[in-house]
C-alpha cells in the first residue's frame, strides 16, 4: 500500500497468483474490457509470442474521490510457468492481497498445488505466510465437463478456509466478486 | 504535516514529511530542468511512484513506473546471474525519438528520467547521478516510524469504497 498525501491518492497492489493457463491474465482481460473506461487504465501485457505471460499483466482502476481521498488499485498476474520463479517473487513484493487463480480441471491438480506451495515460500520471504496474508482463491474454469466438485477443490486447496468463488473467467462469471472479496479483504486487513 | 509515505519491511513505514517532499519535488525539478527532460520520476520499487515532475501529458506515470520497478528488479537478478558484485549501476532504453534513463537511488527507491534524443546520454548520466546523491543524503536523513493507517482509512471511507464498488462492479 501507499499513501500519497500530496495527491491524496491511496494505492493497492493486488496480485493474481496461479498456475499457468489457469486464467489470470483473463480475469484482467475481463476486467478491461467491461470496466467503466473512465475507472480503468489499459492493461499492460507482456507476453511471449505464444501469448503466455512473459513477465507481468498489469492494469490500474482508479475510483472517484471517497471522502476527499482517490482509492487506486494496481492489479499485476504472475507468469504461471514455473521458470518464471523469480519474477513472481518480484511482483509479489508489496502485495497487499493475493487472488489465487486455481484450474478446476483434475489434470491441474499437482500444479494447483504446486503454485499455492509456491506462493507460501514466496510470502515466507517477504515475511508473511498463508495463514495471516489476505488471500482468495477462485476456482476457474467451472463450465468444463470434467472440472473436479467443489467439495474436493475445497478439501486439497482451502485448508485454510479462506473466501473462495467459482469462476468461469472467459465469460466474466465471477470475476468481479472475486476481486471484490480480495479488496474487502485487504481493507479490513488494515 | 504528513506529506507522503510508503511501505517498508517488518511493517514500519517510511514516512516522508512535507517538507521532504518538497525538497524531493524541487531536486526532481532542477533535474528535468537542466536536461530539458520531460519527466524525472523517484519512485519505490514495489512500483509506486512517490514523486515526479513532468512536462509531458501523453505518458501513463503509474504504469511507466511499474515497469520500471519490474525491469530492475528483474536486471538486478541478472547481475547475480553473471556474478556482478553489486547491482547494474543504471538501465538504458533508446528509442527513436524518447529515451529512458533508470538508475537505483538506494535498494528501494529507483529515479526514471525520461528525455528527448537531442539531450546528450553523457550529461544525462552525470546530472542524474548528481541526483541520485542528493536524494539519498535526503533518504539517509529519514525516520523509520510507525504510521496508523487506519487514520487515514477511517471505518466510513472503508463503507463508501464498498459502495462504490458494488456500483461499478454491478454487485448486489
Amino acid at each position: 500500500m501507499h499513501i500519497d498525501y500530496f495527491r491524496k491518492e491511496i494505492q493497492f497492489k493486488i496480485v493474481y497468483y496461479g498456475p499457468g493457463l489457469g486464467g489470470k491474465t483473463t480475469n484482467l482481460e475481463y476486467l478491461h474490457a467491461n470496466l467503466n473506461p473512465d475507472i480503468r487504465g489499459e492493461l499492460v501485457s507482456l507476453k511471449t509470442k505464444d501469448e503466455r505471460t512473459l513477465y507481468f499483466d498489469f492494469l490500474q482502476l482508479k475510483l472517484g474521490k471517497i471522502k476527499n481521498k482517490i482509492p487506486r488499485f494496481h492489479l499485476y498476474t504472475i507468469p504461471g510457468q514455473i521458470h518464471y520463479s523469480y519474477s513472481r517473487q518480484i511482483i509479489l513484493r508489496g502485495a497487499d492481497a493475493v487472488v489465487f487463480v486455481a484450474d478446476s480441471q483434475p489434470v491441474r491438480m499437482d500444479e494447483n498445488l504446486e503454485t499455492l506451495a509456491d506462493l507460501e515460500k514466496k510470502l515466507i520471504l517477504h515475511k508473511y505466510s498463508l495463514d495471516n496474508f489476505p488471500w482468495v482463491l477462485q476456482y476457474n474454469k467451472r463450465d468444463l465437463a470434467d472440472s473436479m466438485s467443489i467439495e474436493t477443490m475445497q478439501s486439497k486447496l482451502n485448508f485454510l478456509n479462506v473466501p473462495y468463488h467459482q469462476a468461469v473467467a472467459v465469460n466474466g462469471k465471477g470475476v468481479f466478486e472475486t476481486l471484490r472479496t480480495a479488496i474487502e479483504l485487504l481493507i479490513n486487513k488494515i | 504535516m504528513l506529506r507522503n509515505s510508503n511501505d517498508t519491511l517488518n511493517g514500519k513505514r517510511i514516512v516522508f514529511s512535507e517538507a521532504t517532499y518538497y525538497k524531493i519535488i524541487k531536486i526532481l525539478a532542477e533535474l528535468k530542468n537542466r536536461l530539458q527532460a520531460q519527466a524525472t520520476i523517484f519512485a519505490d520499487m514495489n512500483g509506486y511512484p512517490i514523486a515526479y515532475d513532468l512536462k509531458v501529458e501523453d505518458v501513463d506515470i503509474i504504469e511507466l513506473t511499474a515497469l520500471a520497478a519490474g525491469t530492475f528488479s528483474a536486471t538486478s537478478e541478472m547481475a547475480k546471474l553473471i556474478k556482478e558484485k553489486n547491482r547494474f549501476r543504471f538501465i538504458y532504453h533508446e528509442g527513436e525519438s524518447r529515451n529512458i534513463y533508470m538508475c537505483h537511488v538506494s535498494k528501494e527507491y529507483l529515479i526514471i528520467v525520461l528525455f528527448d534524443k537531442s539531450v546528450a546520454m553523457g550529461m544525462v548520466r552525470i546530472l542524474t547521478h548528481n541526483t541520485v546523491e542528493k536524494l539519498q543524503k535526503i533518504l539517509d536523513e529519514l525516520s523509520l516510524e510507525y504510521e496508523k493507517t487506519s487514520q487515514f482509512l477511517d471505518v466510513e471511507f472503508k463503507s463508501l469504497l464498498g459502495k462504490e464498488l458494488d456500483k461499478y462492479f454491478g454487485l448486489k
